[in-house]
């Protein structure tokens, strides 16, 4: 299976956090700081506190897949052939029901995607970065 | 809002084209004439415009081009895709005509899908998407709702040949329609035989690259008595908004394929005063055939969970008990986000459509669905 390159454009500081995160080997979404409920992804305006300060945590390393994909034509800008294929992952840790961060199927050998699927995460090189990627926890 | 108030009294199309070389402009001024004469009126009589965001060209650039006189009434529709060509903008049309505020509205849209950029370029400048999503290899209409059908398969379960089984479903009827882009039979083999984009997603499971225009024309039912056709009468209308942005419309929704389609059809239905089982066919916006299953449901020409067997079964072919997509819909007929599907939906109960026409059809729905907000319209026969 290959890796998705593609380049992380952060201009928008608002996703700098997560990518901090993987650096450091975790999984990272935005809370609310006053409350500490999730609010992902983030957004401009948290509703309805426009003053709302966001503050990035570590959620759990484990939980599953919501759903999935195995992309056989990438539709990335740019020639992205030689990267496919690669599954998707839309994971949803333990810790944080409802919030869904995407990434891509790793250590897989024999395992087909599934929904529900437990998996555990663990970052990916992706050329300059890293990308989230979750294996099949057996 | 009152059903069987306004009507539609004139439609026309463009040649449907996968690369075609004429402008936006040039194919929204060409359907419209065709209305606007379908309609046995001229442009003078053109004195409200409903003009669409996604579009880019305001009213008054469309007046002009046509040549209407003064505009007495401008909106825009302030949705998507299907939403905004079959329902947000039929609910505005009456609004004016009721207000007195015009005789004649003129609903125009065109689309060049081979514009550079490519039709997901408006994705590509979404924050979250660029940020969170790109990166991650996810991108672009067929992989979000590929998701989608892998979920609905595991909560419902949906073989590889009751997905395909919609797809064929509509390429039947496209067979049958002259101005179809897609009009070779489609087998099983044949469906297998397409590229997989993005499993289980098929390139026959998603609507075609299209060049075209599509405009139809709304008037009072009284004035529609004095125009050349039958009275195509808009019996229900009905829209479901919910507020998650297209930045988390694919990912964030607690069930991702749960459009607000349930609604749209509960409204259209009370305000028509029928119900599904009234209908003679239906257009569905079939932008995948998963999202075309689910608004399936959501009509309730089947149960929920039921939609891809419901294609599988037959019913919604030719000589089926509930037609959909008579033209081919969007996968096979042509991809003029919901406006074709309006437009051959009037066809069908005007009862011209010759080799595919259903037979005495007098009432039928068209589901549109539009990013996060979903529209039922109840066409009929007066």
């Amino acid at each position: 299976m290959g890796v998705p390159i593609y380049p992380v454009h952060l201009e928008d500081p608002l996703f700098q956090g997560f990518y901090d995160g993987l650096d450091a080997g975790e999984l990272r979404i935005t809370v609310d700081a006053e409350t500490g409920e999730w609010v992902w992804y983030p957004p401009e305006v948290v509703p309805g506190k426009p003053d709302a300060v966001l503050e990035w945590r570590p959620v759990s390393a484990e939980g599953k897949a919501y759903s999935f994909t195995t992309v056989i034509r990438s539709l990335l800008p740019g020639d992205h052939k030689a990267e496919v294929p690669y599954t998707v992952i839309l994971f949803e840790p333990d810790d944080a029901p409802g919030v869904r961060i995407a990434g891509i199927l790793v250590d897989d050998e024999g395992v087909e995607p599934a929904c529900d699927m437990r998996l555990r995460f663990r970052p990916v090189e992706a050329g300059d970065h890293r990308i989230a990627g979750f294996a099949p926890v057996h | 809002m009152k059903g069987n108030k306004i009507a539609i009294t004139g439609i026309g199309e463009t040649a449907f084209l996968r690369k075609g070389e004429e402008t936006v402009m040039q194919m929204m001024t060409r359907a419209s004439l065709a209305a606007i004469a379908d309609a046995g009126l001229t442009p003078a009589d053109i004195d409200g415009h409903v003009s669409n965001k996604y579009v880019g060209h305001p009213s008054e650039e469309v007046a002009h081009a046509i040549g209407a006189a003064t505009r007495r009434f401008t909106a825009v529709a302030d949705t998507a895709g299907g939403t905004a060509t079959t329902g947000d903008a039929l609910r505005l049309a009456q609004l004016a005509i009721e207000a007195g505020l015009a005789r004649h509205v003129l609903v125009p849209y065109a689309i060049r899908s081979t514009k550079p950029g490519g039709v997901y370029g408006f994705h590509a400048r979404e924050p979250q998407k660029a940020g969170l999503e790109m990166p991650a290899g996810f991108f672009g209409q067929p992989t979000y709702f590929a998701t989608m059908a892998n979920r609905y398969a595991h909560e419902f379960g949906m073989s590889e040949e009751e997905l395909a089984s919609v797809s064929m479903t509509y390429r039947a009827w496209a067979a049958l329609t002259p101005s179809a882009q897609k009009r070779d039979p489609m087998d099983l083999n044949a469906y297998r035989q397409t590229p997989m984009i993005s499993t289980p997603l098929r390139v026959a499971d998603c609507c075609l690259t299209t060049d075209g225009g599509g405009a139809y024309v709304v008037s009072a039912v009284e004035a529609a008595r004095d125009l050349p056709h039958p009275v195509i009468a808009v019996q229900g209308v009905g829209i479901g908004y919910n507020n998650y942005p297209h930045g988390v419309l694919f990912t964030q929704k607690p069930c991702t394929f749960d459009y607000p389609g349930w609604d749209s059809a509960a409204q259209a239905y009370a305000m028509a005063g029928v119900d599904p089982k009234d209908l003679d066919l239906a257009q569905v916006y079939d932008g995948f055939s998963i999202s075309a299953i689910v608004q399936t449901e959501m009509l309730g020409l089947c149960d929920r969970g039921e939609g891809a067997r419901f294609y599988a079964a037959g019913h919604a072919k030719p000589g089926g008990r509930m037609p959909v997509n008579t033209s081919g819909g969007h996968m096979s007929g042509g991809y003029v986000p919901g406006i074709n599907l309006l437009i051959e939906a009037v066809r069908q109960l005007r009862g011209q459509e010759g080799d595919r026409q259903v037979p005495d059809a007098r009432l039928c729905a068209v589901a549109g669905l539009g990013g996060n907000n979903h529209s039922t319209t109840i066409l009929a026969r007066d």
